[in-house]
């Protein structure tokens, strides 16, 4: 018997809205559609009306979890337009706040992805870590959520204690290596829940264009860190993960490595936070006509921002390509053939973002 | 097989400029189709596509593919606002061909499925379009044409 099944718009096993309607032969997914736009808030239009300084706060706004992401990507699109160079300390403590941003989203999904499968003690352990990430990026920015530490040419806040952070994130470290790694990688009850599930080939990936730890998952090795460095990467010596299985496990393992990867970049900014000025100008910059993309490493893949600008106080086009644009469209090929009980699962190990897909 | 030189042979009736964000090649009349299967071939991963309106009522169409690091933007423009789409030949063109239909009406012949993706039911195709012209408001509905 063949019957359809709508997961959403709202619906407890979605974070935030969108819609998967599912079609099943018996226990069997055969087919899946999925509707999004529940979210459209046409923020590149209103970064079109919006004066340049205002735009990055704006921006911020895309996401409120990878928020800082946004605001650089559309700072760096800003300062290739205008061809400003950004100080070397403004561009490590951006860095410092990429890498604290991503754990802060990894621990948050990997807090979800505990409660999906059960494995409710891991969930508060995983959650105290969070906090305690997010009161780091508190301490730093004096918010817990958009940081509102970019500005055209650099940032706004200076990070001037850093050995008390640098101990804070080793601790993390060594409790995320403790619990989190053979909890969440090498435990029965992963194992038993996450292997084998919604599994996304390399040439699936590679068909449907995902990006991030979905594609790293499947054993693609697509980083912008390493493919197109930006702010300090280059300098701190990025390393790449990878998982050859494609399924939630592989996504799962990704990014509970990529947690320690972020903690050790982070830290590594932190010891080398070069001195100098904090923004390459003061006062209301100056944007010449133009247009240029930038390129960011978000925690859930890849970031791109195209800004036009035609000399005057707006900007005259910005568009925002999100990963979850491009991941959640590939549910379709994890889910066909899955059992319907595992569909929850593998759309919460996409880490879908409707704030981002929407705009 | 990405350098200038390649890249002029596969477009040669385009102009290539290489700039800090990567090389941009600009194509008025541009065998949309070909440049997919082509930069397919080459190992390109279409990032996305990036719609620009056009004072005369058309729309220009930027491609940002990349490979291995290098970022390659091709941009085109649409003619009686049509494109043809590329969603057969790149799978992830889709979602993006949708979009740039909601907010600057292009179609896109030969999508398999051209249907509203973030375009509120209130709002008609091309919204981003007359909101560039009027406020936002007077687009909301078929019978409040922008004057």
């Amino acid at each position: 018997m063949t019957y359809t099944v709508p997961l959403g718009p709202y619906h407890p096993a979605l974070e935030e809205p969108y819609k998967v309607s599912v079609q099943c032969g018996g226990d069997t997914v055969q087919t899946v559609s999925v509707e999004v736009g529940y979210s459209f808030r046409g923020i590149e239009l209103l970064a079109q009306r919006t004066g340049w300084v205002q735009a990055v706060t704006l921006l911020e706004r895309v996401c409120g979890i990878c928020s800082h992401v946004h605001a650089t990507t559309f700072c760096r699109a800003i300062e290739t337009v205008a061809a400003i160079e950004v100080p070397a300390r403004a561009v490590y403590i951006r860095t410092i706040l990429c890498e604290l941003e991503r754990m802060h989203s990894h621990l948050l999904w990997a807090g979800l992805a505990t409660e999906y499968i059960g494995f409710q003690s891991l969930f508060m352990e995983v959650s105290n870590l969070r906090e305690g990430v997010m009161d780091l990026l508190e301490s730093i920015s004096g918010n817990r959520v958009h940081y509102g530490m970019n500005r055209i040419g650099g940032v706004n806040r200076d990070i001037t204690d850093t050995g008390p952070i640098v101990t804070q994130l080793d601790a993390m470290g060594e409790i995320v290596k403790r619990d989190v790694v053979p909890a969440l990688m090498e435990s029965r009850t992963a194992m038993t829940r996450m292997r084998g599930v919604g599994a996304l080939t390399p040439a699936q990936a590679v068909e449907w264009g995902v990006v991030g730890p979905i594609a790293r998952a499947s054993a693609i090795a697509t980083d912008v860190r390493s493919d197109l460095p930006y702010l300090a990467y280059s300098e701190l010596g990025f390393k790449m993960v990878t998982q050859p299985a494609g399924d939630v496990l592989a996504r799962v393992s990704v990014r509970v490595l990529e947690l320690l990867e972020s903690i050790r970049l982070a830290c590594e900014a932190l010891e080398r936070l070069p001195s100098g000025p904090l923004r390459a100008f003061e006062g209301m910059p100056n944007i010449p006509p133009g247009e240029a993309t930038a390129f960011t490493e978000a925690p859930r893949g890849e970031v791109i921002y195209y800004v036009a600008s035609d000399g005057g106080d707006t900007p005259a086009r910005v568009h925002v390509r999100t990963p979850s644009f491009v991941n959640i469209p590939a549910l379709e090929a994890m889910t066909m053939g899955q059992q319907f009980g595992d569909v929850a699962l593998i759309q919460a190990s996409v880490d879908p973002c409707l704030s981002c897909t929407d705009r | 097989m990405t350098d200038t030189a390649t890249l002029a042979a596969v477009f040669p009736s385009a102009s290539i400029d290489n700039r800090r964000d990567g090389v941009w090649i600009t194509a008025i009349d541009l065998d949309v189709e070909a440049m997919a299967r082509e930069m397919t071939r080459l190992g390109f991963r279409l990032s996305t596509m990036t719609g620009l309106a056009q004072a005369d009522g058309e729309t220009a169409v930027v491609y940002h593919f990349v490979i291995a690091g290098h970022p390659v933007h091709i941009k085109t423009f649409t003619h009686a606002a049509t494109l043809p789409s590329i969603t057969p030949l790149v799978l992830a063109a889709s979602w993006i061909e949708r979009e740039i239909h909601d907010f600057f009406g292009v179609q896109f012949a030969g999508h398999p499925n051209l249907a509203p993706l973030l375009r509120p039911a209130e709002l008609r195709e091309g919204f981003f379009r007359d909101a560039a012209e009027v406020p936002l408001q007077l687009t909301r509905s078929q019978t409040e044409q922008p004057s």
